[in-house]
């Protein structure tokens, strides 16, 4: 079978008969790159890794797949580059909100994340609003109370301005009026070891990020950055449970194709993932991380994408950020 | 179970022979990763992670921080020969060590760094196992007005790092704080000095400013200089390629400087080994009986930097394995791996996993001789590539760098950037202006500046902290007091000619 596969391929070259009309399907013919904008070992590098070393223990597809690490400009390095790939079926890419944060913000990132071919969403990551053990705030209504006394003296430490944690900081203030501010590190270590270090006061962080602190009675939770209550901190209340009602902002990964890409190539890698999901690697994999495997196909990721980022838009410009998209 | 019995325990988990067997490779893996520049740690332990899922936890963990340290040791290689950092680690090391090589020392250099790295790695290891808990507390103490308070520090080092004229030196280091300053802003997202260009926007990444400033400069002046036919001499004979008793002696100190201020800069998140090799440069020099023969090939100031990245990886695995930080990119990666295998680092891995904790720690004392074992053989092995002649080296040489800066991106932009970058260091070279500012006020910009907003920040715009904290305030004094030097020097001057003039 496979003989006459190569050899049909061989003869198909040699007479330069264009295949694909011929071919019902669509089927990889090379290695799949992915597009990652992270390097080797960021979050997106492993979440990538990850899908690759299922879809191989799975024989989910039919050739190899390798990540392409295109860091740089946050998102911008690693979209443009999937911009150029433009019609391409061997390449795609994983995308997270700072695909949909940077073209606002950024003149030159001109490559938004609308304009690509939307595959998937794999998957939604909670988050913990944490303090530190020997904090005098037991509560989140604690938190908010202080705040409100003092304005400005209670600080967080996060990442980037455009990153979830401020926006979900901006809209706890303006759901309650208690304002606190924000001071960025580049890094997670850092902003972690500024908050055990007892320099600033909360984090909202992943939980994957804080489970060690929190197992090992160092930090505490005052709410989950979630839809329904984590198994594993499920004394900790949600947002909404404590009291305080903000539109939910998910931070997310998915997969997304080049611009213009073939029906036939985007329906292949939405089955592609849409079996990934399935599979029990998958499931631990969501399980050790506490991600919250809300998939969603192809259709439903381009809806949620150009609704979401007229969303986000509008928390960047209440927060000050000068949008220029 | 206490230090000495959990270390017994993890030499008997080191000692098993799957586990030597990867300590070997990694460690041989590290060496080869830290020769070649563009390619880092990072890269190649994010690229065998997958590789390593198959593997036990102890021997996979083992081998993949053998890479991490491994590429310290190799690093400072092509620093030496070539003036070319194979790692952001060792760019200090290219200062005396390459003025060594051009002296015909290469050997020794080479000798003294393999040593040099061996002692303060093993110095590091030995203070991680001693002091991590202890040490690890006080790297939490660390707070913003301290960063900044220590980048300043380390910036004040630029007087020790400047030749004859200081102005010019401090032109370098503008040019290197405004390098630095190029890429989006962390604090607003904003992006500054871009230029509409959007493989600006991260910044510009430090080897290819390292390799063009230092290696391809370097190149351009020497093609200028037509008569050479040989880079550098290389005499035969045994004892011209392993370090002399006399200059082993004059690094007594600096193997005990580097180990401690290596160590040290290593456990605070987020200063890097870079930082803690300028820094233990700059003590060096301050405390030499002969400071002008800095950057004149003197073996100490090879030793000094060298030995600091490497007691370095000691000091960064503190906040990894006792807290769960990673303070850079190759931690944050070994992080990663640590979690996929199903070990939690953080406050509770020495009590729930100590076949890891205590068999990583004893195979880094195992790591460190295998290193020096294999590194001392290679020395003369890798002196001979000077004598290639200029016709091919050069060739090399340029082939080298630009493959290293695209591969760091993988963006044609960058070997553009290479090559201003080379362009800007001959320059420089030629009219008269040190280099090594430049790269000290890359290094520095970007974490000074974070460092003093986030003061500002935290303390609502009052500078006041600064000055309150100890600490802070301590480092800040020293920085200032070491500024001052070079006007000592003056007033020195001018009392000696008055003297000499009343006589």
């Amino acid at each position: 079978m496979l003989k006459f596969t190569l050899l049909g391929s061989a003869l198909a070259l040699l007479l330069q008969v264009p295949l694909a009309p011929a071919m019902a399907e669509f089927k990889p013919t090379r290695p799949i790159e992915i597009v990652v904008h992270g390097g080797p070992g960021s979050g997106n590098d492993l979440f990538a890794r990850s899908i690759i070393a299922i879809v191989e223990q799975e024989k989910l597809a039919p050739v190899r797949m390798q990540v392409a690490n295109k860091p740089g400009g946050g998102s911008t390095t690693a979209s443009a580059y999937l911009a150029s790939k433009k019609g391409d079926p061997h390449t795609i890419g994983v995308f997270t909100n700072i695909w949909l944060t940077d073209p606002l913000l950024q003149e030159e990132a001109n490559n938004p994340l609308t304009s690509m071919t939307p595959i998937a969403r794999m998957l939604v990551e909670p988050a913990l609003l944490v303090v530190k053990a020997d904090s005098p705030y037991k509560s989140l209504q604690d938190l908010i109370n202080a705040a409100k006394e003092k304005p400005g003296q209670i600080k967080q430490s996060g990442g980037s301005i455009t990153a979830r944690e401020n926006i979900i900081r901006q809209l706890i203030a303006g759901a309650t009026g208690a304002r606190w501010s924000f001071i960025s590190f580049p890094s997670g270590g850092e902003r972690l070891a500024a908050l055990l270090g007892g320099h600033v006061d909360l984090m909202i962080l992943e939980p994957g990020e804080a489970n060690e602190q929190i197992r090992s009675g160092k930090l505490r939770v005052l709410a989950q950055v979630a839809e329904t209550r984590l198994e594993t901190f499920k004394d900790a209340p949600t947002l909404r449970e404590a009291g305080v009602s903000i539109p939910n902002v998910p931070q997310t990964r998915g997969i997304v194709a080049p611009p213009a890409v073939s029906e036939d190539s985007a329906k292949y890698y939405e089955d592609l993932m849409a079996r990934v999901v399935k599979t029990e690697a998958w499931k631990k994999y969501l399980e050790t991380n506490f991600f919250d495997g809300s998939f969603a196909n192809s259709k439903d990721t381009r809806e949620f994408l150009v609704s979401y980022q007229d969303d986000i838009r509008g928390y960047l410009k209440e927060s000050g950020a000068k949008v220029v998209r | 179970m206490d230090t000495f019995s959990g270390l017994l325990h993890g030499f008997s988990v080191a000692f098993q022979p799957a586990n030597l067997f990867w300590c070997f490779v990694g460690c041989f893996l590290g060496t080869i990763v830290g020769i070649l520049p563009g390619l880092g740690p990072a890269a190649t332990i994010a690229m065998l992670l997958p590789l390593t899922f198959q593997m036990d936890p102890s021997g996979g963990i083992i081998m993949l921080c053998g890479i991490y340290y491994g590429a310290k040791y190799g690093g400072s290689t092509t620093s030496i020969l070539l003036n070319m950092p194979g790692e952001a680690s060792s760019v200090v090391s290219c200062l005396d060590g390459y003025q060594m090589a051009r002296k015909g020392r290469a050997g020794a250099a080479l000798g003294i760094a393999a040593i040099a790295s061996f002692i303060a790695g093993t110095v590091g290891v030995v203070a991680l196992t001693v002091v991590a808990p202890p040490i690890a507390a006080f790297a939490l103490s660390f707070s913003s007005p301290e960063y900044f308070a220590l980048m300043c520090l380390g910036l004040s080092l630029v007087v020790l790092l400047t030749g004859p004229s200081l102005v010019k030196g401090l032109l370098s280091l503008l040019i290197g704080l405004w390098l630095a300053s190029i890429g989006t802003d962390l604090f607003t997202a904003q992006s500054r000095f871009t230029f509409g260009r959007s493989e600006l926007l991260g910044g510009i990444e430090f080897m290819i400013v390292a390799i063009g400033v230092f290696a391809l400069s370097e190149v351009l002046a020497s093609i200028e200089n037509r008569e050479q036919t040989r880079l550098l001499p290389v005499p035969r004979g045994l004892r011209n390629l392993l370090p002399s008793w006399e200059e082993l002696k004059a690094c007594r100190f600096a193997f005990l400087n580097g180990s401690v201020v290596g160590f040290i800069v290593g456990v605070l998140p987020g200063a890097g080994s870079a930082i803690a090799s300028f820094i233990s440069y700059g003590v060096e020099k301050a405390v030499s009986r002969h400071p002008e023969k800095f950057g004149t090939g003197v073996p100490e100031g090879l030793a000094a930097p060298e030995g600091a990245n490497n007691a370095d990886t000691g000091g960064a695995l503190v906040p990894l394995l006792t807290l769960g930080i990673p303070g850079g990119g190759t931690t944050a990666i070994l992080l990663s791996a640590l979690v996929f295998w199903g070990i939690k680092p953080g406050p509770l891995m020495i009590t729930e996993s100590p076949d890891i904790f205590w068999g990583l720690v004893a195979s880094m004392y195992i790591g460190n001789v295998v290193l020096l074992i294999l590194n001392l053989p290679l020395v003369p092995l890798f002196a001979q590539i000077l004598r290639i002649p200029v016709y091919v080296l050069f060739p090399l040489i340029f082939g080298i760098a630009i493959v290293g800066a695209y591969s760091t991106s993988g963006q044609i932009f960058d070997v553009a950037l290479l090559a201003i970058f080379g362009l800007l260091g001959y320059l420089m070279v030629k009219f008269g202006f040190p280099t090594a500012p430049l790269i000290l006020g890359f290094v520095l910009g970007d974490p000074m500046e974070r460092a003093l907003r986030q003061s500002l920040m935290m303390s609502q715009g009052d500078f006041l902290p600064m000055l309150s904290r100890p600490l802070a305030a301590g480092m800040l004094c020293l920085a200032v007091l070491i500024l001052l030097v070079p006007f000592l020097g003056q007033i020195n001057r001018w009392r000696v000619r008055a003297i000499t003039e009343t006589v």
